[in-house]
């Protein structure tokens, strides 16, 4: 399937669960809400067309006003790409472990966890492994982050 | 006898032989600033130019530096890479195994103030100065090879400026 031809048949398929976003001349992108996220996951994973088998990435963004994550997703059998946004809310930001469809997920998440301090939701294994061992300083990828001593880069006169 | 040239010694020519006098103090620092041992270290690039710099073309060992895998061993740390929050506490611990006298040498822009990583960075410390106390700073990213000969030279230039009375205070 050619690029187009896969966002087609992903919005046919899928309707009224995925919402398609404009992402240029790259991956197609499309945006699922929290609680549709594990059935459309499972679709992806075993509709005979899409076989979306392998979870290359996910990464946790923070616009400043809102959450997103986003959760690249290979087909090493059809050899085609896509990228899954969920939009999480800046105060209570949960979203449901993949886990059960990706075992990959599993290390991703927790790093998410660690850095961005989304909840993920039945994961299982939560613990720190990127951050010193005694961290009490928050989540460092928050835009609002802050910590004695970070410095941040100063503004430059254009 | 090229070490009686070096130190201020007073010989004394006796039959069948001859007799070398000098201070403890001359002798000590000469050993000790001729064997800086250093332990094999590196986290980053830093590591790179340090490797070479032991390597045949810039020769370590003509200084007397010879690297040893253990702490225990060795006499200097050559800090040479970036040294992160969550690694600081296990660069202190190698730095308590080492025997006395020890000495730590910043390599690198990163050790010596966090370098690239001052900016925008969580991760890294800025300055390796809040963990161990540092005898010599070599700035430059990565220091090249000449760079890291002269530091190590004023590491020599220190060690013989020391006397045994001031290392049995500590």
């Amino acid at each position: 399937m050619t690029r187009d031809e896969l966002k087609e048949y992903i919005a046919g398929h899928l309707e009224g669960k995925l919402k398609p976003l404009d992402s240029g001349k790259f991956n197609p992108l499309f945006e699922v809400i929290e609680s549709d996220l594990l059935t459309v996951a499972q679709v992806l994973r075993d509709d005979e067309n899409l076989k979306f088998d392998f979870l290359s990435c996910i990464s946790g963004i923070d616009t400043g006003e809102r959450f997103e994550i986003i959760y690249s997703l290979t087909s090493l059998a059809k050899n085609h790409r896509l990228e899954l946004k969920v939009v999480l809310s800046r105060e209570n930001p949960e979203v449901e472990s993949v886990q059960g469809i990706w075992p990959a997920a599993n290390w991703y998440e927790r790093e998410i966890w660690e850095l961005y301090g989304f909840d993920i939701k039945n994961h299982g294994n939560l613990t720190r492994f990127l951050l010193a061992d005694d961290w009490d300083q928050g989540y460092p990828l928050r835009k609002d982050w802050d910590a004695p001593d970070f410095v941040r880069f100063p503004e430059l006169e254009r | 006898m090229g070490i009686i040239k070096k130190l201020p010694v007073y010989s004394e020519k006796i039959p069948g032989g001859g007799l070398v006098l000098t201070s403890l103090d001359a002798i000590f620092n000469y050993s000790r600033a001729c064997s800086v041992w250093y332990l094999l270290f590196g986290t980053a690039c830093c590591a790179i130019e340090l490797m070479c710099t032991g390597a045949a073309r810039y020769d370590f060992d003509r200084l007397g530096m010879i690297f040893r895998a253990t702490p225990r061993q060795s006499d200097v740390i050559l800090v040479a890479g970036t040294i992160t929050k969550k690694f600081a506490p296990r660069l202190r611990r190698l730095y308590d195994q080492m025997a006395e006298p020890r000495y730590i040498i910043a390599m690198g822009g990163c050790t010596v103030n966090g370098g690239p990583f001052y900016y925008d960075c969580y991760s890294v410390e800025k300055g390796i100065d809040h963990i161990v106390p540092v005898d010599v700073y070599i700035p430059g990213c990565p220091p090249r090879p000449e760079s890291l000969l002269e530091g190590c030279l004023h590491l020599q230039k220190k060690i013989k400026t020391q006397t045994i009375s001031d290392w049995q205070e500590k």
